[in-house]
C-alpha cells in the first residue's frame, strides 16, 4: 500500500466518521424527559479573564435550586440544573449553549458576557430555547429574538446614577477623566453611556484614556490624565483591569472621587485593589439592604453557605434567573403537565410563561416587556467601605 | 459528537493549513489570525450592510457567501501581496515577531475603524445553512479541497522549490529558484485560506470582533501545526481538528479539563518533537497496512 493510497483511504474514513457524527439529530420533537427532574442549563464563564463573574453567578444558581427543590421542586419533580463552563470567549460559548441544547434543557442562563450573548444566543433563537441572561447590560440584547430575555438591567439605566451620586457628594466637580478597554464590548459600551451622562450634567470629561482588557500596567495612561487634574475619575473597566488600575492610581498619587461601572461590581476587586478598593461608587442592579421577604430569604441562604458574607450583584442576578425559571415552569406545569408535551412545545410555552409572570426577587419586584427586557423598580447606588487590614471589605449602600 | 463542535474543529483545520503554508517554506509566519479577522470582517460588513448579500430576514443566501468568501480572500491575499515583501525579508523569529505586531496593527485598526464596530464588534449576521450540519458539509467540501491542493504542492515544481527553501534558503538560491517570488507566494497563499475562512466563520459564529485575530490565536493556530507536525498536510489538519476538539470533549472531567488540554500540548511536542504526522510514520503506517493486506490475500488465517 503506497503513501498516497494510505492517505486516500484515510481521507475518506474520516470524512466518513466526521459525516457520521454530524448526523446526530434534534431532540426538539422527542418528547420531553422529566424522570431525571425538569432539564434546565446554565452557561457561565467559569475560565477566562471573565471567571471572577461566573463564580460569582455560581453561587446564586445552587442556592436558586436549593431554594426550589426545598420547596417542592416543580409540582413535585425536581429541578435539575446542568452547568457547563463557556470560558470566556464567543466559540467557547456557543459550544456550550449547543451541548446543553442538544441535552434537552427546557431552558438556558447565560452566558455571562454582552460578547458571547451576540454569539450565543441567536443559536438558542434559532432552536427555540428560552435564555434567561443573568448580566448581559449591553444594549440589545432581548431584541436578539423572542427566545430571548435578562434579568439585568440595561447599563444605559444604571450608570448614571453613579455619576449623579458623586455629584451629590461633590458637588463643586469640574473635571472628569474617563477610562476605558478599548478592546472590550462591556468597556466601550458603557464609557458611551458614562460620557454622555457626563456631558449632560455639565462635566465634559478632559481626558478619555484607553486601555486593553488584559494590560497589567496603567502608568502611562494615569500620568497623561493626571496631568489634567481631574477630580472625578470614571471607570468602565472589568474586575481584574479595572482593580489593578484603582491601586495605580491611587498609589500615583490621585486622591479624588472614583466612579466605576458594573464590571467592578463584585467583591472579588476586594483582593486586587485592597485599601485602595477604599471609596469607589457604584451603581447596583441589587441591594442586600432591600428588606423583602424574597431578598431577605436569599440573604440567609447566602449566608448560611458563605459564612456571614454579603452577597454581590452577581449572585443575586444569577439566583433571580433561575427562580424566574423555576415559578415560570411550576405555573406552567399546573395549567399543563410538562410529561406530555414534547421538547420544543413545552420550550415555547415556557418562554411565553416567563414572559407574561411577575416575580417577587432579591432584585425586588420585576417583570417582563414583551420583548424581554426587564423592568426593575429599585436602584441603588454604593461605596465600597474597605476593612482596617485592606483585605476585605462591604458595599455600603447610599441613600 | 455534535455539527456545531464538528464544524470549529474544521475551521481550526483549516486555519492550521494556513499556518503550515509558510512554514513548508521555513517562513515562521504568525499572521493567519489577521487575515482571519480580515476575511470575517468583510463578511460580517457585507452580509450586514449590503442588502443584495444579506439575503431575506435570518437567512442569507449561498451564492452571497461564496462571494463574501471570494472578496474575504482576495482583500486579505492583496494585503499579504503588500507587506509581504518588505516582511519577507526576515527570518526566523524576527519574521515571527513580524508578523505578531501585523496582526496587532490589524486588531488596533478593527477596534478603531468607524465601521468595525469597535470592541462590541459585528452582530446578527445572517445564517446561509439552517443548521450546522451545512457549515460542517460546505467546510468539509473546502478543507478537502485545500487539502487536495497542499497535496499536489508535494509533486509541483512551486512545492518542491518551497521544501528546497525550507531546507536550505542559500542552496535553493544557488540552484535558481526565485527565492523571494516563491516565499511570497506562500505568504499570501496562507493569507487567502485564512480570509477566506474567516468569511465562513463569521456567519457560523453570528458576530465577528476584533478578538478574533488576536496573539492568543496566534499561538493557538501554531500549537495546532506544532502538535499536528509542519512537514505534511495532514498534520496541520489533525492537529487543527484534534487540539480544537479536545477542551470540548474533557468537558467530563471539569474543572481540570483545561489543566489536562495544557499538559497534552506540553506533551505531544515532548514526546513527539516532528508533530503526530511525520513521512517516516506515515511509511511505517503504510508498510504495516500493506503487509497485513497481502499476507490476508495470500495465506488465509487459520483457526
Amino acid at each position: 500500500m503506497s503513501v498516497g493510497r494510505l492517505l486516500r483511504v484515510g481521507t475518506g474514513l474520516l470524512t466518513l466518521t466526521l459525516l457520521l457524527a454530524g448526523c446526530a439529530s434534534d431532540p426538539g420533537n422527542q418528547p420531553l424527559d422529566v424522570a431525571g427532574g425538569v432539564p434546565v442549563g446554565a452557561v457561565l464563564a467559569l475560565t477566562g479573564n471573565a471567571n471572577v463573574y461566573g463564580q460569582d453567578q455560581k453561587i446564586g444558581l445552587e442556592l436558586a435550586l436549593q431554594q426550589r427543590n426545598g420547596g417542592g421542586g416543580i409540582n413535585g419533580k425536581p429541578l435539575k440544573l446542568a452547568l457547563e463552563d463557556s470560558g470566556s470567549d464567543e466559540p467557547g460559548a456557543n459550544a456550550a449553549f449547543t451541548l446543553q441544547i442538544n441535552r434537552g434543557v427546557l431552558a438556558l442562563i447565560g452566558p455571562t458576557l454582552s460578547q458571547q450573548a451576540f454569539s450565543a444566543d441567536p443559536i438558542a433563537q434559532r432552536r427555540g430555547v428560552p435564555v434567561v441572561a443573568p448580566s448581559n447590560t449591553a444594549t440589545g440584547i432581548p431584541e436578539i429574538g423572542f427566545f430571548i430575555s435578562r434579568v439585568s438591567a440595561q447599563s444605559s439605566v444604571i450608570a448614571p446614577l453613579a455619576i449623579e451620586q458623586a455629584l451629590k457628594i461633590q458637588p463643586g466637580l469640574k473635571r472628569a477623566a474617563v477610562f476605558y478597554a478599548q478592546d472590550d464590548a462591556y468597556s466601550t459600551a458603557e464609557t458611551t453611556i458614562f460620557q454622555k451622562a457626563l456631558k449632560e450634567r455639565g462635566l465634559d470629561p478632559v481626558t478619555v484614556q484607553r486601555t486593553q482588557l488584559n494590560d497589567q500596567d496603567f502608568q502611562n495612561q494615569i500620568s497623561a490624565a493626571l496631568r489634567e487634574k481631574p477630580d472625578l475619575i470614571v471607570l468602565s473597566l472589568q474586575a481584574v483591569d479595572g482593580g489593578n488600575l484603582i491601586r495605580q492610581l491611587r498609589e500615583l498619587g490621585y486622591r479624588g472621587l472614583i466612579v466605576a461601572g458594573n464590571g467592578m461590581n463584585t467583591p472579588n476587586i476586594y483582593p486586587i485593589c485592597q485599601k485602595y478598593c477604599d471609596g469607589l461608587l457604584i451603581a447596583q442592579a441589587y441591594s442586600p439592604e432591600l428588606d423583602t421577604p424574597a431578598n431577605a430569604a436569599f440573604l440567609k441562604a447566602f449566608q448560611a453557605a458563605k459564612g456571614g458574607a454579603i452577597p454581590p450583584q452577581l449572585t443575586a442576578q444569577a439566583y433571580t434567573a433561575l427562580q424566574v425559571i423555576g415559578e415560570a415552569l411550576v405555573r406552567l406545569d399546573k395549567r399543563q403537565p410538562l410529561a406530555g408535551a414534547t421538547l420544543a412545545a413545552a420550550r415555547k410555552q415556557l418562554m411565553q410563561e416567563i414572559l407574561a409572570g411577575t416575580y417577587a426577587t432579591p432584585l425586588g419586584e420585576i417583570r417582563f416587556t414583551p420583548e424581554g427586557e426587564v423592568i426593575q423598580s429599585q436602584f441603588f447606588v454604593a461605596q465600597v467601605r474597605m476593612d482596617p487590614g485592606g483585605r476585605s471589605g462591604r458595599f455600603a449602600l447610599l441613600k | 459528537m455534535d455539527a456545531a463542535l464538528l464544524e470549529q474543529m474544521l475551521l481550526g483545520a483549516l486555519l492550521a493549513l494556513s499556518v503550515y503554508l509558510p512554514l513548508r517554506c521555513g517562513q515562521l509566519s504568525l499572521a493567519t489570525p489577521g487575515f482571519y479577522a480580515v476575511g470575517g470582517y468583510v463578511a460580517a460588513l457585507l452580509s450586514t450592510g449590503v442588502p443584495a448579500f444579506a439575503g431575506s430576514g435570518a437567512t442569507s443566501p449561498l451564492p452571497a457567501l461564496l462571494a463574501e468568501m471570494a472578496l474575504g480572500g482576495a482583500l486579505a491575499g492583496l494585503i499579504a501581496l503588500a507587506i509581504g515583501r518588505p516582511v519577507l525579508r526576515l527570518r526566523g523569529i524576527y519574521l515571527a515577531i513580524a508578523t505578531i505586531a501585523l496582526v496587532e496593527i490589524l486588531r488596533v485598526l478593527n477596534l478603531n475603524l468607524p465601521f468595525t464596530g469597535g470592541a462590541m464588534g459585528i452582530f446578527g449576521i445572517p445564517q446561509p445553512f439552517e443548521h450546522a450540519g451545512g457549515y460542517v458539509l460546505f467546510t468539509l467540501a473546502l478543507l478537502a479541497v485545500a487539502s487536495w491542493l497542499c497535496q499536489r504542492l508535494e509533486a509541483l515544481r512551486l512545492g518542491r522549490a518551497m521544501a528546497a527553501i525550507r531546507d536550505d534558503e542559500l542552496a535553493a538560491a544557488s540552484v535558481g529558484i526565485d527565492t523571494p517570488r516563491t516565499k511570497l507566494i506562500a505568504f499570501v497563499a496562507s493569507a487567502v485560506l485564512a480570509g477566506i475562512t474567516g468569511a465562513l466563520a463569521a456567519h457560523f459564529f453570528n458576530s465577528w470582533n476584533a478578538r478574533a485575530g488576536s496573539f492568543d490565536a496566534s499561538i493557538t493556530t501554531l500549537a495546532f501545526v506544532v502538535f499536528g507536525g509542519s512537514r505534511f498536510w495532514l498534520g496541520p489538519v489533525l492537529g487543527g481538528l484534534a487540539l480544537t476538539a479536545l477542551p470540548e470533549l474533557l468537558r467530563p472531567v471539569g474543572d481540570l479539563r483545561l489543566i489536562l488540554f495544557g499538559a497534552v500540548i506540553l506533551l505531544g511536542p515532548l514526546f513527539f518533537p516532528q508533530g503526530l504526522v511525520t513521512a517516516e510514520r506515515l511509511r511505517g503506517l503504510a508498510a504495516v497496512l500493506g503487509r497485513s493486506r497481502g499476507r490476508g490475500h495470500q495465506a488465509p488465517q487459520t483457526p
